[in-house]
C-alpha cells in the first residue's frame, strides 16, 4: 500500500527534552565517546563552553522520540515492519550542552517513490528556550516495496 | 585531547585516522537504552531472522556516532563539526570490526570550511561492506 501523499508538509505535536547530565554520560558510554569536553564541566569550560558538550549525535535521543510519532500515524499508512533507516543528516548551528531545554515540531518534508521503494523525510528544527536553532535534523526512512514500481 | 587541525594543514585527499569498533551485543544494548531506540531488529534474534537477518544488527545510528566520533577526535574541537549527511547502506552485524574512515574531499578557502567524504566499512569473510557510504560531513577550522 502506497504511503498517503497528501500528509507532506504534516507536523506533528512538539518534542522538548532536557538534556541531562546522567543521559549525557550514558550515551557517551554507549558510544566509547571519552573526549572530556563531554564527561566533565570543567574542562568544557576550560575550553570556553558554558557547560559540559553533548556528542553531537545525542540528538538522535530526540530523532527518535519525533520518528516514533510519525512511524505510528495510521493516516499516512506505514507498515514498521517494511521500515529501514535510509538517510540521516544534521546541521549543528552550536554544541549540545547539558541543562538545554530542547524543542521540536516534527514535520514531513516529503514523500517520495523510487522504484518499488518509497521514502519519507521527516524535518525536525530542534531550538533551546530562548526559539534558537541548535540543530536541524533530517530523517530519510524507507518503505520498502509499497511503492508502484 | 587531539591538537586542534587548522585549515592550512590539511590538504585535499588526505585521509583522518580511522576508527575501530568490535560491535558488541552489549554494545548494541547500551546504545538501544542510551538513544531510546528499542526497535527489536536491535535486541531481539528472533526477530531479527523473522525479517531476513542471521541474528540482530547493530543501529544505523550507532554507526553514524562512530563515523562523527572519528571527525571530532581528529579535529580536536567538536564545535567545528558543522554538518554530516550520511546514507546508511549495509548491516553491521554482531561481533564485526565496525571502521568509521573520512577523508578530505574540498576546502573552501573564504569560509574556511572542508569538506570530509565519510563512510565505514567492515571486512565481511574478506568482503569489503561499507554500511555507511556516498557520505560526506562538513568542519570550519581556523
Amino acid at each position: 500500500m502506497p504511503l498517503n501523499q497528501s500528509m507532506k508538509g504534516k507536523e506533528y505535536p512538539a518534542v522538548t527534552v532536557t538534556v541531562e547530565r546522567d543521559d549525557v554520560r550514558r550515551f557517551a558510554d554507549a558510544i566509547g565517546e571519552e573526549n572530556p569536553l563531554f564527561r566533565d564541566p570543567e574542562s568544557a569550560r576550560g575550553a570556553g563552553h558554558p557547560e559540559q558538550l553533548a556528542p553531537p549525535t545525542f540528538v538522535t535521543r530526540m530523532q527518535i522520540l519525533t520518528s516514533a510519532q510519525v512511524v505510528v500515524d495510521q493516516e499516512l499508512g506505514l507498515n514498521y515492519a517494511m521500515v529501514v533507516h535510509g538517510e540521516q543528516a544534521y546541521e549543528w548551528r552550536r554544541p549540545v550542552v547539558v541543562g538545554d531545554v530542547l524543542s521540536t515540531v516534527p514535520r514531513i518534508a516529503d514523500i517520495y517513490a523510487k522504484k518499488s521503494n518509497e521514502y519519507l523525510v521527516i524535518e525536525a528544527e530542534i531550538k533551546d528556550a530562548r526559539g534558537e536553532t541548535v540543530v536541524v535534523g533530517r530523517t530519510t526512512l524507507i518503505s520498502r516495496g509499497t511503492g508502484e514500481g | 585531547m587531539a591538537a586542534m587541525i587548522r585549515f592550512d594543514d590539511v590538504a585535499v585527499g588526505d585521509q583522518i585516522p580511522p576508527l575501530s569498533k568490535v560491535v558488541r551485543r552489549e554494545d548494541v544494548k547500551a546504545y538501544a537504552d542510551a538513544s531510546g531506540d528499542q526497535n527489536p531488529l536491535h535486541q531481539d534474534d528472533g526477530f531479527a531472522r523473522s525479517v531476513g537477518f542471521p541474528g540482530i544488527i547493530a543501529h544505523g545510528m550507532f554507526s553514524m556516532a562512530h563515523v562523527v566520533r572519528a571527525v571530532t577526535d581528529w579535529v580536536g574541537d567538536p564545535e567545528a563539526l558543522k554538518s554530516i549527511e550520511v546514507q546508511f547502506r549495509a548491516v553491521v552485524f554482531m561481533d564485526e570490526i565496525l571502521v568509521a574512515r573520512a577523508e578530505v574531499a574540498s576546502k573552501d578557502e573564504i569560509t574556511r570550511r572542508v569538506r570530509l567524504k565519510v563512510w565505514a566499512e567492515v571486512d565481511r569473510a574478506g568482503e569489503r561492506v561499507l554500511p555507511i557510504k556516498n557520505s560526506e560531513a562538513e568542519v570550519e577550522l581556523a
